[in-house]
């Protein structure tokens, strides 16, 4: 016997639109709508199928009470697998469901899977394991998704692992967090263990999560250099001495701009690398060393190039989110654009 | 841009245009080992090459 039990909004439970937001929790002991179409996909097997149902807007104002109704009826049915939505890229919906099906997964242990756009905000409230399926931002990729959801559930009733983690791959949205999550098993044993499933050609699985990095457009140089404004950025945390804005070391943040438009060269002393991702000694000893500026105005002298932009950028780039960095990056960009800058040069440790 | 590091590799699969390979991790565009005016020569002979790479158009990742 396989219990199910599914998490609808009072709109997909059928119980009304918008001015049944403020609907309270309520357990039904059977399927409802979608959760009829997901019933009849799986069953071959012996299935046992609960909804609860909630407002978008009562779980949200009323959290805690609607927490406490859940977990009664969890508590009372027994689920071995929790579903939610799928929520497309409705809001509240989407939040709903990741923060229950986090919620459910670290409590009950059995697994829980939502659904949901890669553009809803539910996306930011995923724990880490959970099954994201990516829909389409509408209901309009409903009987697909709807598959999925089946399909997920057959394979893990099958509980082959393979089968599992390819599904994951194809099907899920992939969670650009981190998570703090408690072990019984100590770092390096973890480490050796992976190293060793490695080394025996069976299937491991790293702790941190792979970033695909987002390919973005070339941009390439539209007038001459000659014509152009430079600017310096670098992530190597190059700060004036005594960091008068307390620019993080590592697991940076922040990022800053700092004036250049009356020097010809970065003097040991006047400046100072924020950086635990390097031994910053070297550059400390000669700033130009990570933010060239000497050699800039020896060019600009030369007329290689217009004007070196009388400010450089930076920032701490070791530790960090990938997200954080992507953000720091866009606002350094921004304001690079904004001050006419053509072109950039940018150092990296 | 023209991105100056010493993980070019890295750099390129992340999808950046222009890369050059700078001296040392923990000094880019330094060269300690020499005394201060053929430092400064070497530099900047570095960061012509950068501007080079700048004037020249890249339609996906490559290495200066």
């Amino acid at each position: 016997m396989i219990k199910v039990l599914h998490y609808l909004n009072q709109f997909f439970a059928g119980i009304g639109g918008e001015d049944k937001a403020g609907h309270e929790v309520l357990f039904l002991p059977h399927a409802v709508g979608v959760g009829a179409v997901i019933e009849s996909a799986i069953k071959v097997h012996a299935v046992e199928y609960a909804t609860i149902a909630c407002g978008d807007n009562y779980f949200h104002e009323e959290e805690e009470k609607a927490l406490q109704a859940i977990r009664a009826s969890i508590d009372q049915f027994q689920p071995d697998f929790f579903l939610a939505g799928p929520a497309f890229n409705a809001g509240r919906y989407g939040l709903a469901c990741a923060k229950l099906c986090s919620w459910v997964q670290d409590n009950w242990r059995i697994p829980a899977i939502t659904g949901m756009h890669e553009g809803n905000p539910g996306i930011r409230e995923v724990g880490r394991r959970l099954f994201v399926i990516q829909t389409g931002a509408s209901a309009a990729s409903m009987p697909e998704t709807l598959k999925r959801f089946s399909l997920l559930i057959e394979r893990l009733i099958s509980r082959d692992k393979k089968a599992i983690e390819d599904f994951r791959a194809e099907h899920c949205l992939p969670i650009p967090r981190r998570f703090t999550v408690k072990t019984d098993t100590p770092d390096y044993v973890r480490a050796v263990d992976l190293l060793l499933a490695k080394l025996n050609g069976q299937p491991y699985e790293s702790e941190i999560p792979r970033i695909e990095a987002q390919q973005d457009p070339i941009p390439n140089l539209t007038g001459r250099l000659k014509d152009a404004t430079v600017a310096l950025v670098t992530e190597g945390g190059l700060v004036p001495k005594g960091n008068p804005d307390r620019l993080e070391s590592s697991r940076g943040t922040k990022y800053f701009k700092y004036a250049i438009g009356d020097r010809d060269d970065l003097k040991r002393g006047e400046f100072q690398a924020m950086h635990t991702g390097y031994d910053t000694s070297t550059v400390d000893e000669d700033p130009d060393r990570i933010v060239p500026l000497d050699a800039m105005r020896l060019l600009e002298k030369a007329e290689r190039f217009k004007k070196l932009h009388d400010h450089y950028f930076v920032t701490t780039g070791t530790g960090a989110m990938p997200s954080k960095m992507a953000e720091i990056g866009a606002g350094i960009a921004d304001e690079l654009a904004g001050s006419g800058i053509n072109a950039v040069i940018l150092t990296a440790t | 841009m023209v991105l100056i590091t010493c993980l070019a590799n890295v750099a390129s699969q992340v999808g950046i245009g222009r890369i050059m390979a700078g001296n040392k991790f923990h000094y880019p565009v330094g060269q300690p080992e020499l005394p201060p005016a053929e430092e400064l020569r070497w530099r900047v002979a570095l960061i012509e090459k950068a501007l080079v790479s700048l004037e020249t158009a890249v339609e996906e990742p490559k290495i200066f």
